[in-house]
């Protein structure tokens, strides 16, 4: 039994994430499970778990966010994954900068003023290529797990060109490369550095205000986190849970 | 009385043939209307349209033609201009420039094709250059109806113009105090598109009247973050629906088929002068020219007179004229503390889930 005073729930295209606050704030509860295609369906079975958590009877504020907040039809709020993640990520680092969120099917890169309103936001939601899937795609390629793919890149200093800028290209430029020869960390370590310098452009619209701050399920990959410092030259925080930032962020919301 | 009344175009359309007058479809965005309906010729503009099967005017294009073009060449394969008894193409952007090319070269469809020419600028001899294209342009439609309007009758057909004007800008100002919905209040501004200047008067002034009274309603900003609107076109119109459930308000926009479209009253005793005064001295437009520091001018005071908190840029993929500038446009809004986004749709797409996260995030960052 926990104390949970709001609830807010992350519905994104990969995962869905549930997170209970205390009075305080602070982080009490949480859950993580991939999106499965029944979204309603999936999102009462989780509140019935947060019911089942929680230590009192009394209804609670529900905030959604992300990808399918709209199909969360028992949330009392509805508000965007941007303003979400930005307040999870400033009551967890208790600072403004610039955060930078990969997700599994978009990627955003929030300018958060001191005071940890947003000042500003570029979103790549259009193309493949500066997101989460372009890493998944190419692991389930060169049959390397999810996990192992940032590891892998850096543990050589040797880095092949990808220049397709395009997921669907690149795909093939990499099975290319693999038929010529070129090493698998060699070619991991160049396809993370697509990814970043993509996102180091969506950084330049917004302004770069350090420190860099990293949200998102592909925050926990160690490649993005050191190319993103070798790109940017600042240095790159996260917070503890950087997945559960969005739901986070909507919980606050809801107190 | 509702503007959901609308009449619809093809009854228009049909009721002015029906008294033996005349159908020009026009491509956007500036021509003399007046000049059109001194030879009773009535301008449909044709903006696309939206959600139709473009398929038969991309194999003509080049695929970063924006999808305005693609649509409006689709239709016309399609048949659907069949109507129109002349086609007239500004000559707004390459891409209409080139439309213009493939119909006039290619197609050759049964009806005239005739392009204007506009000028990039508002000199004296931008002035002379686009009064003469009207004189052109008179010739032509002289040539196609055997009638030759006096002076007398185009001074007239523009006197009803500028009246038609004078209510659309009344109805833009007078926005907050009507009893109408956003969506409600871009369909009858966008009914300009196509309704006489006789009924836009009747319709528009009616409307103006009945709802002059004060107080909260379903487009008052005060309970809403006020917004400005920019782009070309705002489609699909359930922008607007959607924009209310985000709890926004369009305060006033620079949309080239709405905003920019606001003809002040010429003054000159020259009907074709006095129709090119009227274009050339519209608010600052991309497709005229306008230079960027005289469109970020207009959109800080835009921005001032209204008490906006935002510009949203709603522009067509692959829009030249408005997306080249836009980067600088917005450097320029940023010195001056003015946040604004861009979200770029295709006419044939919904209005979708990324760009109502995109427009809702920014305006709860402006809330
Ligand atoms: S949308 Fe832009 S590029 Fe297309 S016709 Fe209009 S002005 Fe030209």
């Amino acid at each position: 039994m926990t104390d949970i005073r709001a609830l807010g729930i992350d519905v994104g295209s990969t995962t869905v994430k549930i997170v209970g606050v205390d009075a305080a704030g602070n982080l009490a509860w949480h859950l993580l499970e991939p999106a499965e295609p029944r979204v309603e369906d999936q999102v009462t079975r989780l509140l019935d778990i947060a019911d089942r958590e929680k230590s009192s009877d009394a209804k609670i504020p529900l905030v959604a966010t992300g990808y399918g907040r709209g199909l969360v039809l028992q949330a009392t709020r509805r508000v965007t994954e941007i303003t979400c993640h930005a307040r999870g990520v400033y009551r967890e680092l208790r600072h403004g900068g610039t955060l930078v969120d990969i997700g599994g099917q978009d990627s955003k890169v929030i300018a958060i003023d001191p005071q940890g309103d947003v000042l500003d936001f570029a979103m790549n939601d259009k193309c493949a290529a500066g997101t989460g899937r372009f890493i998944e795609n190419t692991a389930r390629r060169m049959h390397v797990p999810l996990e192992q793919m940032g590891p892998v890149a850096l543990a050589t200093t040797a880095e092949v060109l990808i220049s397709s800028t395009c997921t669907v290209f690149a795909e093939s430029e990499v099975i290319s490369l693999v038929a010529h020869g070129a090493a698998v960390e060699a070619i991991l370590r160049g396809l993370h550095r697509s990814l970043i310098k993509r996102i180091v452009a969506m950084i330049r619209t917004v302004g770069l205000v350090s420190p860099l701050m990293l949200s998102g399920g592909v925050a926990q990959n160690p490649a993005i986190r050191k190319m993103l410092e070798e790109e940017t030259g600042a240095p790159v925080i996260l917070p503890q849970h950087p997945q559960l930032m969005g739901a986070y962020g909507a919980a606050l919301m809801g107190l | 009385m509702s503007t959901l009344a609308l009449p619809r175009r093809s009854e228009i359309i049909r009721a002015h043939q029906a008294h033996g007058g005349r159908i020009a479809a026009v491509l956007p965005i500036h021509y003399p209307r007046a000049l059109l309906r001194a030879f009773d010729i009535l301008p449909v503009e044709v903006w696309g349209p939206p959600r139709i099967d473009p398929s038969p005017g991309a194999a003509h294009l080049q695929p970063y033609v924006c999808s305005l073009v693609r649509n409006a060449l689709a239709f016309l394969l399609a048949g659907e201009l069949d109507v129109a008894d002349v086609v007239i193409v500004p000559h707004t952007c390459d891409s209409l420039q080139g439309f213009a090319s493939i119909l006039v070269d290619f197609i050759q469809p049964k009806q005239p094709v005739l392009p204007i020419y506009l000028p990039r600028g508002n000199r004296p001899s931008d002035l002379e250059f686009l009064a003469n294209e009207f004189r052109a342009l008179y010739r032509a439609l002289a040539a196609i109806t055997h009638c030759t309007p006096a002076d007398a009758e185009l001074l007239a057909s523009n006197a009803r113009e500028e009246h038609a004007d004078d209510l659309l800008a009344e109805l833009h100002r007078r926005r907050n105090e009507l009893a109408m919905t956003q969506l409600e209040l871009y369909r009858l501004i966008r009914s300009r598109e196509y309704l006489p200047a006789e009924m836009f008067i009747e319709i528009v002034g009616a409307t103006l009247h009945g709802y002059s009274a004060q107080g909260d309603h379903p487009g008052s900003p005060r309970q809403n973050v006020p917004i400005i609107l920019s782009g070309i076109v705002p489609e699909p119109m359930v922008i607007f629906d959607a924009l209310a459930e985000m709890r926004a308000v369009v305060i006033a926009d620079d949309l080239a088929s709405c905003g920019r479209r606001l003809y002040p009253r010429g003054t000159s005793a020259d009907p074709f002068v006095r129709m090119a005064e009227r274009i050339l001295n519209a608010p600052p437009d991309s497709t005229r020219g306008g230079a960027i520091p005289e469109r970020l001018e207009h959109l800080a005071r835009l921005v001032a007179t209204t008490n906006a908190k935002g510009i949203v840029f709603y522009d067509v993929k692959f829009c030249e004229p408005e997306l080249f500038y836009l980067p600088t446009l917005r450097q320029g809004l940023q010195a001056r503390h003015i946040p604004s986004t861009v979200i770029e749709f295709d006419l044939n797409d919904a209005f979708s889930q990324q760009a109502r996260t995109r427009v809702e995030a920014f305006i709860e960052m402006l809330g």
